[in-house]
């Protein structure tokens, strides 16, 4: 009888657990910490990036200093869209 | 003992040199450190699996709750799809956990404050995503740099900035994890340093400073390794269901 009685007590636990995890998805505190530090370092490395593609193109092509400049403002404006994106992400 | 806040990260080597040709290949502290939590890990992992009892005990319930934390954030981010990544996202999270709160311990050292560590995992990652999208989708998967609904003279500029963008996730998440934790730590030190300089007098003052950042990094290692979990989590995602 206790095997019994303990595998149904069991088997309610199980679907209270799948109910629970099913009904607070959205309340997740150190999630939106994860993603501040997601916003801030992805604007800053970004621009960095541009920057060092555009160098590298324009030692490729020879062309200094033009695509350094054209590629860091796109850096900047790839930076502004990623926190966009982000936050209209986190609206939802 | 040195005071130089920046000493904490030298990496020396431990035992003979070895040399692979012109590559030095020495066991070096840092080298050390990434065997003690491999080691760790190993052992809680298969000393927690290895009863299966219902009830569990202290390193089951470490095991199992780490299992189905890693478990439940796969399943929300990136959905079922993602489920056959799940042993590499696991020790992923892992290494990055232990390696970051082996840190912690005084005298200890931070694999995880060099950037050549951050970033050969993150290129592990990169690699493997970018081969998953393409596996799965073919040459389809460029689409991810063309967002549907621009303007076909915006077309050229937007692409150019979604390639920056793309190019920018592995060093951005190598970044994340390396500033935070070097930071943290050269925090640590020059408080530390403090408490030494001001004496018995002044001292408490950054003594309280240096005790409260010690909790602030060991919330930082937690979470940096989380951040680095579920952004692998979303670039599979981003691999998997190609959407925009």
């Amino acid at each position: 009888m206790p095997k019994d009685s303990f595998k149904t007590r069991l088997e309610i636990a199980k679907n209270k657990a799948y109910k629970e995890e099913n009904s607070n998805k959205n309340d997740k505190p150190t999630s939106n910490l994860g993603t501040a530090f997601k916003l801030s370092t992805e604007l800053v490395v970004t621009v960095v990036v541009g920057t060092i593609i555009g160098f590298i193109l324009d030692n490729w092509f020879g062309t200094k200093p033009w695509l350094i400049l054209i590629f860091f403002f796109v850096g900047v404006i790839a930076g502004i869209m990623n926190v966009i994106k982000s936050a209209k992400k986190m609206q939802k | 003992m040195a005071t130089n806040p920046m000493h904490q990260f030298n990496v020396y080597r431990i035992g003979p040199e070895i040399k692979l040709g012109e590559v030095d290949i020495s066991f070096t502290n840092a080298s050390l450190f990434m065997v003690i939590s491999s080691i760790t890990i190993l052992l809680i992992f298969n000393f927690g699996s290895k009863k299966n009892s219902l009830i569990p005990n202290k390193i089951q319930l470490l095991a199992e709750l780490s299992y189905s934390f890693i478990s439940k954030m796969i399943n929300d981010t990136a959905g079922s799809e993602a489920k056959p990544y799940f042993s590499f996202i696991f020790s992923l999270f892992m290494f990055v956990l232990f390696c970051n709160m082996f840190g912690m311990i005084p005298y200890s050292f931070t694999v995880t404050s060099h950037i050549i560590v951050t970033f050969v995992l993150a290129a592990f990652v990169f690699i493997g995503v970018n081969i998953i999208g393409f596996i799965k989708h073919g040459f389809g998967y460029l689409k991810l740099f063309v967002p549907s609904g621009v303007p076909i003279i915006l077309l050229p500029l937007i692409v150019v900035i979604e390639i920056i963008s793309y190019l920018s996730r592995p060093i951005s998440l190598s970044v994340r994890l390396f500033a935070n934790m070097m930071a943290g730590h050269t925090m640590m030190k020059v408080f530390g340093g403090f408490v030494v300089g001001l004496g018995i007098v002044g001292g408490w003052l950054p003594l309280s400073f240096a005790v409260a950042l010690t909790g602030l990094e060991i919330l930082v290692a937690f979470l940096q390794a989380y951040v680095f979990a579920i952004l692998t989590c979303i670039y599979l995602n981003d691999a998997l269901n190609l959407h925009h």
